[in-house]
């Protein structure tokens, strides 16, 4: 029920209306860090590899009943009976929630009228739309009774091609018609003196295709009551935003829901809102008194559980012989699905360069198919599909280097928020180190290969648009032993941040990593943090627990001053004890009396509001070198380097992590996934791994270098972070485009690059 | 979910048989394959006979006349593996080499790889497909981008085994044990192209069992190898393979095989092609003219015409290898 849209969105008005206050100062940055920015392993690497962690999927408790969802065979049907009866006379079923009952009618599905949808509807506007739900004793007596309900449907007519579904004649999605409001413009300048100012003009069509979430863990939910109070195990991203859904779908106070998620196995996106499935666990677990749980398989999540929508893009750009871009118009249009959501983003085209001109406009087209979701820089990578393959034809018109070309056109301000300065902005030197890590222009002179087999490389720049939410909180505790804990309700979706928020504590209050406890994601335990989305979590809790960190410093320190008749000033923390200036012999935290004598120092830190009147946001450059082989349309990716500006890194080795797994879905995006539906049927065919073709580890480049650009950014935020997980995936299937265009002569203006659009491609130039 | 079925290990082919023979009764070897058909509803059973227990239909063996016998439990790891098959088959290590995922080929085996179902995205989803039983192909106006471009009839799925192909270019023969005795049938006579009969892939009955596959002694001067082109490095069918086997005595090629995967329901062998190459010394002219012969005949559906380049493409690398 938070739109999927609610980031970029947000992002614009955060922008305009933080930074109102300042009564919590940011820290000073600082300056050398011993822990921080190291090669730290994960805190919970053994829970994770060994099997100990428990992750939602894997609890079980007492008196368990298991979920099992009834959904729509049809791409467009209702539902025109539906009989439960013999479901629930089955073996182990204790009850039964369908379209007909009354608990059903929760609102699902908002558009700018109010509901669209119920939380199980007799109108099924795609296949895999929700009709009923039932729980049984074990998972398979509950699949094996959701298969005995008896639904009759109405088959309606259906469109599952997103441009085919805004022509008048299509089957409408929803009585109001298939158009999701009217066309979105942003512009600025004037674009016909822009493109009059154009010494070359380029205008391009793109197609990307639809990707399908597939996080290792399935999405999944336990809901558990106690009297009017629920509980709920959900693998999510954000326990707050699963915790308001859940308030508001069943008229409850806040106060008496209670979401946790202590380990949960990779979100993308598509776990930043409340699913229905999570809700009808909770309905149910109160019909039978019983906790319930409900699990995803594969095959569902690949049905319901979101997908980055695929695009239609064309741009016009032009630019000066000089390199200079003078105007872009751009319209983009993107197939959202059954029920409104982001379609598009045209924030990369307004913002990553310099350009006085611009024109975009946005389109969201209902079709019958899963609603779209968030998916790792919602919009941004079909952006930079287009927008990237745009500028490297400008500078081949104009003869020049591709990386030169972006070099002319770097920002230094925001156009897309009213001009204000970034803190920094490492664009240029992710082009200059990046090129140079790269042996770019040693590889520009290298020949293309003979025959059949054919190398060329490519670049692409590529930057994130969203800030973050500034509104954590982080309490650090300080045990009498010397050890410690730090309370975030932020989770940890697989990124590290369980590891990072140790590393803030251990580097303010020189406790070792070993001796700090990490608690997380729990809205009873622990503080509110925004959802791990946006690639916000780290920058914006950390400086919260660095702040908590550092007020159990200052009460550590004074208290030790008094103890041991010392100054403030000479006294620091270091391996778990106080280090004093000028006396070799430093006292361990565990024999201050002071501190024995309080057990613990507590320290609430908020976060510091975002700068203000100026822009933090990360940046990147990739470079890819690919192997096409012209007889077989295959592509290798053979070298990649991909430079970030991210700010400081946190950690050294969860750095590189999100950065391999940045460019590993951008491979994904631009060579092998692609979500199908039968134009006959408009069901899915692509709905197992065998078909739904994600990388593997032969797809990932054998030589690959994450390089870090850090602009040494003191004013983003107190710790210097500006935010990884997304900006790395987004010039990825971009970079490898234009590589692939290098190595064969040919541009292929859609995604995925498969073996078919090479062959096709190059067979159409020869003829 | 699975439907509910019993389960027996039989410790004798006799007694697996016999097991096999009642009504509703499947074989179950490496699994990769049954259970996923059970668990998708592709097909279901009463009874698995697993043969897991049946030592005698394990290894790998040369056979006296200086073949190979390979029992139909050896996996696809062992295959590829195998000195023996790597130095005198090297088609067929690289075809099960180039099967689906390591933990895949450490448990599916060669029996079961040859009688696996197909892969057609509507024959394994939620569809009645004609091969379930159903009214129509819907690949046929459908979305057929990795479906049949030779001898499409009816049903346009591709034979998803990578070993078939291999096997069909060394002449195997696969040896049957049922309730009325042993047969071999030449591999060429195995596979059952829609136009026969739309329901079944082999020509294996009910009760029936593939206990091993021979593989005649290789040919003097016979080199051979398999290119798969795939949408991905790994855990994947092939789009096109291309299984060559070439044997030359002095300069000039005396023996060739080309069968072709991922482009009919049956590995399909292309004799144009082979007799291009025969009587010539096997060099770029020759194979170009093979390769621009290796599609021929090939009627493409909507969505699927590139595979006649890949066609052209797979064979090519493979000649090229060779060459």
């Amino acid at each position: 029920m938070t739109g999927p849209c609610s980031f970029m969105t947000q992002a614009i008005a955060t922008a305009a209306t933080t930074a109102t206050t300042r009564e919590n100062p940011a820290l000073p940055a600082w300056e050398k860090t011993n822990v921080v920015g190291a090669a730290v392993p994960r805190v919970d690497a053994h829970e994770r590899v060994s099997g100990t962690a428990v992750y939602t999927r894997d609890l079980a408790l007492p008196g368990m009943l298991h979920c099992a969802i009834v959904r729509s065979p049809h791409a467009h049907a209702r539902v025109k009976r539906i009989d439960a009866s013999r479901a629930l006379a089955m073996p182990g079923v204790h009850a039964v929630i369908t379209c007909d009952s009354p608990e059903a009618s929760i609102p699902w599905y908002f558009g700018a009228k109010g509901a669209l949808s119920r939380l199980l509807d007799p109108e099924c506007r795609y296949e895999g739309d929700e009709v009923a739900a039932l729980v049984a004793e074990t998972p398979l007596q509950a699949a094996d009774a959701a298969r005995a309900v008896v639904v009759e449907y109405e088959i309606l007519p259906f469109v599952v091609d997103y441009e085919r579904a805004l022509r008048p004649d299509a089957p409408k999605v929803h009585p109001f018609g298939n158009q999701l409001g009217e066309p979105r413009v942003t512009e600025r300048g004037d674009l016909a003196s822009g493109f009059a100012a154009a010494d070359v003009t380029v205008e391009r069509e793109f197609h990307t295709s639809c990707e399908l979430h597939t996080p290792m863990e399935t999405h999944c939910s336990v809901a558990q009551w106690d009297g009017g109070s629920l509980q709920v195990w959900d693998s999510t991203q954000g326990v707050y935003a699963i915790r308001r859904g859940l308030a508001q779908a069943l008229q409850l106070p806040l106060a008496s829901v209670r979401v946790s998620s202590r380990f949960m196995g990779g979100g993308f996106g598509s776990k930043l809102e409340l699913g229905k499935y999570t809700v009808l666990a909770a309905i149910l677990a109160r019909t039978t008194g019983r906790p319930v749980k409900a699990a995803l398989s594969r095959e569902e999540t690949m049905l319901c559980a979101g997908n980055r929508p695929a695009n239609t893009i064309s741009i016009k750009a032009g630019a000066r012989k000089d390199g200079k871009l003078t105007a872009f118009d751009a319209k983009l249009l993107g197939g959202v699905g059954a029920f409104p959501a982001a379609a598009t983003s045209g924030y990369l085209v307004l913002d990553l360069y310099t350009c006085a001109n611009v024109r975009v406009e946005e389109t969201a087209a209902l079709m019958n198919a899963g609603q779209a979701r968030a998916f790792r820089a919602p919009g941004f990578p079909q952006a930079a599909w287009a927008l990237e393959q745009v500028i490297d034809e400008l500078a081949e018109r104009l003869g020049l280097d591709p990386v030169a070309m972006r070099l002319k056109n770097v920002p230094t301000l925001s156009q897309m928020r009213a001009g204000q300065p970034y803190t920094s902005t490492g664009l240029a030197d992710c082009l200059k180190n990046g090129s140079a890590g790269f042996g770019w222009a040693a590889a520009r002179k290298r020949a293309r290969g003979r025959g059949h087999v054919r190398r060329g490389i490519g670049v692409a720049a590529g930057m994130w648009g969203y800030g973050g939410d500034p509104t954590a909180t982080a309490i650090v505790k300080l045990y009498a032993d010397g050890s410690a804990n730090v309370n975030s309700g932020a989770a940890d979706i697989g990124t590290g941040t369980r590891t990072i928020l140790a590393q803030v504590v251990a580097e303010e209050l020189g406790v070792p990593i070993a001796k700090i406890q990490v608690e997380m994601a729990d809205t009873a335990t622990t503080q509110f943090a925004p959802s791990s989305g946006g690639s916000q979590t780290v920058l914006v809790n950390m400086p919260a627990a660095r702040s908590a960190a550092v007020a159990v410093k200052n009460e550590l320190l004074s208290l030790a001053a008094a103890e041991l008749g010392k100054d403030v000033k000479d006294l620091s923390l270091r391996d778990g004890a106080i280090e004093i200036a000028g006396d070799a012999k430093s006292v361990p935290l565990a024999q201050l009396k002071s501190l024995a004598q309080r057990q613990q120092l507590v320290g609430v830190g908020k976060r510091e509001p975002h700068p203000e009147g100026k822009v933090a946001l990360p940046f990147a450059a990739h470079f890819a070198e690919v192997e096409v082989n012209t007889r077989t349309g295959a592509v290798k990716v053979v070298k990649y380097l991909a430079a970030q500006d991210s700010g400081r890194v946190m950690n050294a080795l969860t750095y590189e992590n999100q950065v391999l797994g940045g460019v590993t879905m951008g491979i994904g995006f631009g060579l092998t996934e692609r979500r199908m539906l039968d134009r006959n049927t408009g069901k899915l065919v692509t709905g197992a791994w065998h078909d739904y073709k994600i990388p593997t580890a032969l797809d990932f480049p054998a030589e690959f270098t994450c390089l870090p650009v850090d602009p040494r950014d003191a004013e983003c935020n107190s710790v210097g972070a500006k935010g990884l997980g997304e900006p790395a995936t987004v010039p990825a299937a971009a970079a490898i485009a234009n590589a692939v265009r290098d190595a064969i002569g040919v541009r292929i203006f859609d995604a995925p690059i498969t073996a078919n659009a090479i062959v096709t491609a190059l067979a159409r130039t020869r003829s | 979910m699975l439907p509910t079925f019993s389960y027996v290990r039989p410790t004798s082919l006799a007694q697996a048989i016999r097991e096999l023979s009642s009504p509703g009764a499947r074989a179950h070897a490496g699994g990769t394959d049954v259970v996923g058909c059970l668990r998708d509803g592709v097909y279901s059973a009463d009874k698995l006979v697993s043969l897991s227990g049946l030592a005698e239909l394990r290894g790998v063996s040369r056979t006296a006349s200086g073949g190979l016998r390979i029992g139909a439990l050896t996996t696809l790891a062992e295959l590829a593996a195998n000195p023996l098959v790597r130095e005198k088959y090297r088609v067929l290590a690289d075809a099960a080499a180039a099967a689906a995922s390591p933990q895949l080929r450490n448990q599916g085996t060669l029996g079961g790889n040859l009688c696996q179902r197909p892969r057609c995205w509507y024959f394994r989803g939620d569809f009645e497909c004609l091969r379930k039983g159903g009214g129509t192909c819907f690949a046929a106006e459908g979305e057929n981008q990795l479906h049949a471009i030779f001898g499409g009839e009816s049903c346009f799925m591709v034979h998803p085994s990578d070993t078939a192909p291999a096997l069909t270019a060394l002449d195997a023969a696969v040896s049957l044990v049922g309730p009325g005795g042993a047969r071999s049938v030449p591999i060429d006579a195995f596979f059952v192209p829609p136009e026969r009969d739309f329901m079944r892939e082999t020509v294996v009955e009910p009760g029936e069992i593939v206990s091993e596959i021979v593989v005649p002694p290789p040919l003097q001067g016979a080199r051979g190898c398999y290119s798969k082109l795939r949408a991905r490095g790994a855990w994947d069918f092939a789009l096109v393979g291309a299984a060559v086997v070439v044997a030359t005595r002095g300069a000039s090629v005396s023996h060739a095989r080309i069968v072709l995967s991922g482009v009919a329901a049956i590995p399909w062998r292309v004799a144009k092609a082979e007799e291009l190459l025969v009587g010539h010394a096997l060099d770029d002219a020759t194979i170009e003219r093979a390769v621009a012969k290796a599609a021929e005949g090939a009627t493409p559906m909507s969505g699927n015409e590139y595979k006649v380049a890949l066609v052209r493409g797979a064979v090519a690398e493979a000649l090229g290898a060779l060459g």
